[in-house]
């Protein structure tokens, strides 16, 4: 019992659906003896974890696939104590460094030093390396980048890491230079479509092209969320019928819906349940940036023509303020009210135009 | 003092001594003030009293009513000579002295089962935690043995491998065997056979940082203490400063059953009387019926009310204000009580003292109410001014300026009318968030702080005024870990995921996969 998602993820470079020629390319990699660092790079969604899987694969043979859950306990040079997840295997270690915070760079310190000391016992293992997968390189802060060009450098002999991030804009270029750039691109829809397909025939159920394209088309170009989308609908009813409702992210329906009840009335009354409708988001853990863009997206969407480029203007400001501030609520509220302010004079102007 | 002294310590007192010995005309030694006082100290049997003459006296106040007396000399050691010695002088409520007193008798009680009891007492500074406790263990007869920070750790290297053959040990470890030691063994001089251990002075490693030692410590303790055990923490404002939030968590009280005591600030009326009593045995005994005057009535109110509940700063009030010699205290009229005195109620004029005491403190809903409430002076001659002016406000709260800005900002709201008014408020406070995110820089923290105050006080044109209850701010809960169906359908996988993308692209999708499934 597993999500579909993992159930069929291609597990072998040669069985990968889309982007062939960068598959061929990627094995051609593994065929020398020498590898550098990589950092594959690409939308949320893409195939960015089922490529550098593949590759592991091809690597190391069947042996990456036994994953085990390991918890990693580091102290941070406060004596504060950290324990982060990682899965990994013989070969390989994935971790997630963002999940400690702003003690990442102790973390990624520790771990790579750990991994790299032991040398492969194993001798027939095709490699002399050990790889570390490190999964959302790019919200690494400055500090963990900086150390981590260093270790890389210093532990090459023992170690390849491959980062996994969705833009290369936030890796310093000190750690851009060290590593291959690998661009994943987001499927296209027919390439979509057809996986999901694919998966259904496997489960032995029967997909309507319609509906098929309608999940591609929520799905806003994201593989991972069409086949969560899918199989979530799946269970909601089946036989699938091609109108029937798509389940989605609830945040965003959530979201929507604060967007109707913006627009609806401008008052600090309001605005003060619109701030319990946020907090409420933030505490199941949507990151503020996502929120952020997404109560943009449907605010301007909401809205008449002549305050969308207000609307954006005051969206970059307090977006900045929001990534240099810690309190992300009071950055998501001032938008909202400067939004409220310039919505209410707009309609109060529309009702002078009407008048006259 | 030791009669033994080491050659090379120059001591000034034996010094200044031989001097007047040797010259009972003090004529050729050019002496400084301090040195006559250092000097009269040293010998008591030949105290000296020297006249100043008054313009050498510190002058508070232009009333010279007073002027002519001699400054007197201070023997002793004014705060123990007027220590209360038996509990019913203890200006703290009688409540609370039978709640420490009971703990020690269940102490006692459990003497033979769990020698080793814990007890926390809390409260604002000056409010008479160590005197209970001392006075209290005195009647029930403890030793107490008391824990001072050593300057240094000074230890003998057994192994001589070192060159000096000394080096600084560890604070906390001399901590430790503090505990464990004292409690066990009794000194060779002490009569008393039960001992109490009394922390008020925490070793500064345990200050950041250290919950998880401090609390392995305690478990030690627990386990091999043969005394009860006392911590006194005086509460602090901020958070980051409150041992007895940081150390003391509720997790840690459960577990190893700490008592909690927490004391209020002294009643008025408790403080009144007790301020009496100081009068009293001022003019009872002999010896300091030389130093003091009788204070006025007015004094000691102005004394009690400027103190804010704390007895020991009221205690040095009122030994200075009465010292003979001095003048006489100068004190103002509250205005703000007095005007409201006119409106029906009768009230008593208070007032408080006017160049010393306390600082004007101001709690956080005082000053939320200013902020929110911003008034103007209605002076038509000037300028329009605000009545509390934002600085004020805000260097009230520099030592937590983080906390207040949450306060205001879970607080505004229902306080502004027109949300065009609200947008500058909230850009200020956005604004002042991001000032604050600042750390390298000190300063910055006072003019975050200062910009939000200002911000929501100037944009709130028009206040919506009335009694609205005041919130603590929002802190968003962390996210309930994965229930069973949830977690077997993630798999191992979910390690490699981080918290971040699960809420956001995993979460709801497999919250309805995992519930339909089963």
């Amino acid at each position: 019992m597993a999500l579909w998602v993992d159930k069929y993820r291609p597990r072998e470079l040669s069985k990968l659906d889309y982007h062939k020629d960068q598959a061929e390319n990627l094995r051609n990699l593994c065929k020398q003896s020498d590898f550098p660092h990589l950092m594959f790079y690409g939308p949320s969604g893409a195939g960015k974890k089922t490529r550098i899987m593949c590759l592991l694969r091809e690597m190391y043979g069947a042996g990456v696939e036994r994953l085990r859950n390991e918890t990693m306990n580091f102290t941070t040079p406060s004596n504060r104590k950290i324990e982060v997840m990682t899965v990994g295997s013989n070969y390989h270690l994935e971790v997630n460094p963002s999940d400690a915070g702003m003690y990442d760079r102790t973390v990624v310190i520790d771990l790579i030093k750990q991994v790299a000391q032991t040398q492969q016992i194993d001798i027939n293992g095709q490699r002399e390396f050990k790889v570390i997968v490190i999964s959302e390189g790019d919200e690494l802060t400055k500090d963990a980048q900086h150390a981590l060009r260093r270790t890389m450098e210093k532990y090459v002999a023992t170690c390849r890491i491959i980062l996994s991030v969705n833009s290369t804009s936030r890796i310093i270029p000190a750690i851009r230079s060290r590593c291959l750039g690998i661009r994943v691109p987001a499927p296209s829809e027919s390439d979509m479509a057809a996986v999901l397909q694919n998966t259904c025939k496997r489960e032995g159920l029967v997909l309507p092209p319609e509906l098929a394209k309608r999940v591609v088309d929520k799905s806003e170009r994201n593989m991972r969320r069409a086949l969560l989308m899918l199989e979530a609908s799946k269970v909601q009813q089946y036989p699938f019928t091609a109108q029937q409702e798509i389940v989605e992210l609830d945040w965003q329906v959530y979201l929507r819906e604060t967007a109707t009840q913006i627009v609806s009335e401008q008052t600090p009354a309001k605005l003060e349940k619109i701030r319990d409708r946020l907090y409420e988001l933030l505490s199941q853990g949507v990151p503020p940036n996502l929120i952020f863009r997404g109560l943009v997206e449907q605010l301007v969407n909401n809205c008449d023509m002549s305050i969308k480029a207000k609307t954006l203007e005051f969206a970059t400001q307090y977006e900045h303020r929001m990534q240099n501030g810690a309190k992300h609520i009071f950055h998501l509220e001032a938008f909202v009210a400067q939004f409220m302010n310039i919505y209410k004079k707009f309609l109060a102007e529309l009702v002078m135009t009407d008048d006259f | 003092m030791s009669a033994k002294k080491k050659p090379w310590v120059k001591s000034a007192f034996s010094d200044l001594n031989l001097i007047q010995k040797a010259s009972p005309d003090p004529l050729p030694v050019k002496r400084t003030r301090s040195a006559t006082v250092a000097a009269a100290a040293g010998s008591k049997s030949e105290r000296k009293i020297v006249k100043p003459t008054t313009d050498e006296v510190v002058d508070l106040t232009d009333n010279g009513e007073d002027g002519g007396d001699t400054a007197p000399v201070v023997s002793d050691n004014w705060m123990e000579s007027f220590a209360p010695s038996v509990s019913d002088e203890l200006a703290v409520h009688p409540k609370k002295i039978a709640d420490v007193r009971n703990w020690l008798q269940h102490c006692e009680a459990m003497r033979k089962k769990y020698p080793a009891q814990i007890c926390l007492l809390t409260g604002p500074a000056g409010c008479g935690k160590t005197a209970a406790v001392r006075v209290l263990t005195k009647e029930l007869g403890y030793a107490l043995q008391e824990w001072i920070n050593p300057v240094d750790c000074e230890e003998i290297n057994a192994l001589g491998d070192q060159p000096e053959g000394s080096y600084v040990g560890s604070q906390l470890q001399a901590f430790k065997s503090f505990l464990l030691r004292a409690s066990r063994y009794k000194s060779l001089l002490a009569a008393h056979n039960k001992r109490l251990l009394l922390v008020e002075d925490f070793p500064n490693a345990l200050l950041k940082d250290a919950a998880s030692t401090f609390e392995d410590l305690l478990d030690e303790y627990v386990n091999y203490g043969k005394s009860p055990l006392i911590f006194i923490v005086a509460d602090s404002k901020s958070r980051m400063l409150n041992i007895s939030y940081k150390l003391f968590t509720d997790q840690l009280k459960t577990k190893l059953r700490i008592e909690h005591i927490s004391f209020n600030a002294i009643a008025s009326t408790i403080m009144q009387k007790s301020m009496k009593r100081f009068a009293t045995l001022m003019q009872q005994q002999e010896q300091h019926k030389a130093l003091y005057k009788a204070p006025t009535q007015n004094v000691l109110d102005s004394i009690v009310v400027c103190a804010q509940g704390d007895i020991r700063n009221a205690l040095i009030n009122l030994h200075f204000g009465s010292l003979r010699g001095a003048p006489s205290m100068a004190t103002k009229q509250l205005t703000n009580i007095t005007s409201a005195a006119g409106k029906g109620r009768k009230r008593k004029a208070t007032s408080t003292l006017k160049s010393i005491g306390r600082d004007e403190s101001i709690t956080m809903m005082h000053a939320l109410g200013r902020v929110f409430n911003p008034k103007y002076t209605e002076d038509k001659d000037k300028d329009k001014q605000l009545l509390h002016s934002p600085e004020t406000l805000a260097e009230a709260f520099c030592t937590e300026p983080r906390n207040f800005v949450n306060f205001i900002h879970a607080n505004y709201l229902p306080h502004f009318q027109d949300i065009s008014h609200v947008n500058a408020a909230v850009d200020d406070i956005g604004l002042s968030d991001m000032l604050l995110q600042e750390y390298r820089d000190d300063s910055l923290a006072l003019v975050g702080l200062t910009v939000a105050v200002r911000g929501c006080m100037v944009a709130n044109v028009a206040p919506i005024s009335g009694w609205m209850p005041v919130r603590g701010p929002k802190r968003p809960t962390i996210q309930p870990p994965l229930s069973g169906p949830e977690q077997r359908l993630m798999g191992v996988a979910y390690a490699g995921i981080s918290k971040r993308l699960y809420a956001s692209e995993f979460s709801s999708f497999v919250k309805t996969i995992a519930s339909k499934r089963n």
